[in-house]
C-alpha cells in the first residue's frame, strides 16, 4: 500500500515537473511574426551606419598601432587577450593583411568600409544574415581593439548584433524576401529570439535599477545633477538645471523605480505601454541632454524591437504565418 | 522537440552567465563600501562576488580552457560587463593636462583631443577608467601614449609633464553659493620625448 502511495506521489511530482517544463517551453517558444525582427534589423542597421559615419574621421586615430594613433590598439588588444586570446580583434585582420601584402592602414579602411556597408545592407535587408555577421564581427573587433576607449553603447551594440545574426533572418520586410520569395520563418523560432531579447532587457534594467537604488545620490537627485554637469555630458548649462532643482529628486527616484520594476510591469498588458513610453523618454532624454546619442539609439532600438510591436497584431500575423505553413 | 531542448539549454546557460556577470558587478559595488548598505554587508558581498566570479571561471588558471571559452563567449555576446552605469553614484570625472616644454624655454598646455564628438566621448571614458586600481599597471604607458599623440603635432618639444587630475563637482547648494569644481591632482609623469624618439 505504502509503495503504491509513494509511486503515486512520484508520478504526481513527475507530472508537475513535466507540466512546468511544458509551460517553460511555451514561454520560450511563443508563436510570433517577424515584425519585431524587421524593427530590430532596421534599427541596428541605422546604429551601425551612424557608428561608422561618426567615427570616420577618427577611425585610424583610434585603431592604429602604437606611435600612429591615440594610444595604439595594442593596449586594448593585450587586455582583451589577457581575458582570452580567442576574442576577435583587429590584429587578426591586420595579420591576414600582412600575409597578403596589404598595409595596416588599408586593412583598417577595409574594415571601416565593411562596417558601413554591413550597416547599409542591414537597413535595406539585403544579404541580411551575412551583413549581420560582418557587422557583429567588425564591431566586436573595434570594441575589443579599442578596449579602454569602449563604453556602454559598444557592449549593447555587440549584444544586439549577436542576437540579430542568430535570429531567423531575413524578415518579410527585407529586400532578401522580396528577391528570393523564400518560405516564411518558423514562428516559434522567431518567438524564441524575441523572448531572448525581452529577457535580456529585463536583466539590464533590473540590475541597473538595483545598483542605482544602492546609491544615496539617486534618492536626493544629486546624481542627476552630477551626471548632467560633468564633462562631456554638460550640454545643459547648470544655471538652467538649477531652475528645476526641486524636480531632480523626483526624477532620480523615478528612474530607480522605473528601471528596477521594468521586469514586472513591462510584461503586464495594462502597464506595458506606460513603462515602454517612460523608458523610451528616459533614453531620448539621455541622448539629447547628455549627448550620448549612440547609447540612446541602441537602447531605443532594443526596447522597440522587444516590446514596441503590439501583441495583438503579432498574434494575428503569427497565426497567418502558421497557416501558410 | 530536440532542437527546442538545445535552444532551451542555450537560453539557460546564456542567462546564467548574464546573471553571474551582473551579480559580480553588484557585489563588487557593495564590497567597495560605496553603497547605502551598512558595512557588515561588505564581507558577504565579497563572498558573493567570489562565487559569481568562480561561476565565470575567473578563479581558474588563465590558461584553463573552461575559463577561456567562457571569456570568449562573454566578449562575443557583449555581456562581459554588468549594467551598473552611473551606479551606485555618479563618479568624479578626470582630466589630463600636458605641460609641453619646448627647446626654446616656452611652456604650453595641451590636452589629448579627437576630431569628432563620438571619439572625444571615448577619450573621456578612457580617462575616467585610468584611476581604477586594475588599470594601475598600464596607467603610465597609456599616459605616455597620450603624451606621444600630442608630441607628434609639436615635434620641437623637449619634455612633457602629464598631470592627471580628478575633477570634483560642486553640489547644487555649493554651486548656488558660487563654488566651482575642485581639482585634485592624482599623479603626474615626466616624459623626455626627445629620448623616446632616439630609441
Amino acid at each position: 500500500m505504502s509503495s503504491l502511495t509513494s509511486y503515486a506521489e512520484g508520478n504526481l511530482k513527475l507530472n508537475l515537473l513535466h507540466r512546468g517544463w511544458q509551460r517553460f517551453l511555451g514561454f520560450l517558444f511563443p508563436s510570433e511574426s517577424d515584425t519585431w525582427l524587421a524593427v530590430f534589423r532596421i534599427g541596428l542597421g541605422l546604429q551601425v551606419t551612424l557608428y561608422a559615419v561618426f567615427l570616420r574621421s577618427d577611425w585610424h586615430y583610434l585603431f592604429a598601432s602604437s606611435g600612429k594613433g591615440l594610444i595604439g590598439r595594442e593596449i586594448g588588444e593585450a587586455i582583451s587577450s589577457f581575458d582570452s586570446p580567442l576574442i576577435p580583434k583587429f590584429d587578426w585582420l591586420i595579420a591576414v593583411g600582412r600575409m597578403l601584402n596589404i598595409s595596416e592602414e588599408a586593412v583598417l579602411t577595409i574594415a571601416w568600409v565593411s562596417l558601413l556597408s554591413a550597416g547599409c545592407l542591414l537597413l535595406l535587408g539585403l544579404f541580411s544574415r551575412p551583413a549581420a555577421v560582418v557587422a557583429w564581427f567588425v564591431h566586436l573587433c573595434a570594441a575589443e581593439s579599442g578596449g579602454l576607449l569602449a563604453y556602454g553603447a559598444d557592449a549593447f551594440t555587440t549584444t544586439a548584433l549577436f542576437y540579430l545574426m542568430l535570429s531567423p533572418l531575413p524578415d518579410r520586410y527585407s529586400f532578401d524576401q522580396w528577391v528570393t520569395k523564400s518560405e516564411p520563418k518558423n514562428p516559434h523560432a522567431l518567438g524564441f529570439w524575441h523572448r531572448v531579447l525581452q529577457v535580456h532587457l529585463c536583466f539590464v534594467y533590473f540590475i541597473g535599477g538595483l545598483a542605482k537604488c544602492l546609491g544615496n545620490g539617486w534618492w536626493d537627485g544629486s546624481n542627476l545633477w552630477r551626471a548632467l554637469i560633468r564633462t562631456p555630458f554638460n550640454l545643459v548649462p547648470p544655471d538652467v538645471l538649477i531652475r528645476f532643482k526641486h524636480a531632480l529628486p523626483v526624477l532620480g527616484i523615478s528612474i530607480c523605480l522605473l528601471e528596477v520594476s521594468y521586469p514586472v510591469f513591462i510584461w503586464m498588458k495594462k502597464t506595458r505601454g506606460i513603462w515602454l513610453v517612460c523608458i523610451l523618454a528616459m533614453h531620448a532624454a539621455i541622448g539629447l541632454l547628455m549627448g550620448l546619442y549612440f547609447f540612446a539609439l541602441i537602447m531605443i532600438v532594443m526596447n522597440l524591437a522587444a516590446f514596441g510591436v503590439p501583441y495583438s497584431s503579432r498574434r494575428t500575423q503569427a497565426t497567418s504565418v502558421s497557416t501558410e505553413h | 522537440m530536440c532542437l527546442k531542448r538545445v535552444y532551451a539549454a542555450w537560453f539557460g546557460i546564456h542567462f546564467f552567465l548574464v546573471t553571474a556577470v551582473c551579480l559580480a558587478g553588484v557585489f563588487w559595488l557593495i564590497a567597495q563600501g560605496s553603497t547605502i548598505l551598512p558595512s557588515p554587508f561588505d564581507k558577504y558581498a565579497r563572498k558573493g562576488e567570489l562565487v559569481a566570479t568562480w561561476c565565470l571561471g575567473k578563479e581558474a588558471a588563465p590558461s584553463n580552457p573552461v575559463r577561456l571559452v567562457i571569456a570568449t563567449y562573454l566578449h562575443a555576446a557583449g555581456i562581459q560587463a554588468g549594467y551598473s552605469f552611473f551606479a551606485p553614484n555618479v563618479p568624479s570625472h578626470h582630466r589630463l593636462t600636458l605641460e609641453l616644454f619646448y627647446k626654446d624655454g616656452r611652456i604650453e598646455y595641451e590636452s589629448p583631443r579627437a576630431r569628432g564628438r563620438a571619439a572625444a566621448l571615448r577619450l573621456d571614458s578612457l580617462l575616467d577608467r585610468l584611476p581604477e586600481k586594475r588599470y594601475e599597471p598600464i596607467r603610465e604607458i597609456v599616459l605616455k601614449m597620450l603624451a606621444f599623440s600630442v608630441w607628434r603635432e609639436h615635434p620641437d618639444i623637449q619634455r612633457v609633464r602629464a598631470t592627471f587630475e580628478a575633477v570634483h563637482l560642486p553640489s547644487i547648494v555649493d554651486y548656488e553659493h558660487g563654488k566651482a569644481e575642485m581639482i585634485e591632482p592624482m599623479f603626474s609623469f615626466d616624459f623626455s620625448l626627445r629620448g623616446e624618439e632616439q630609441q
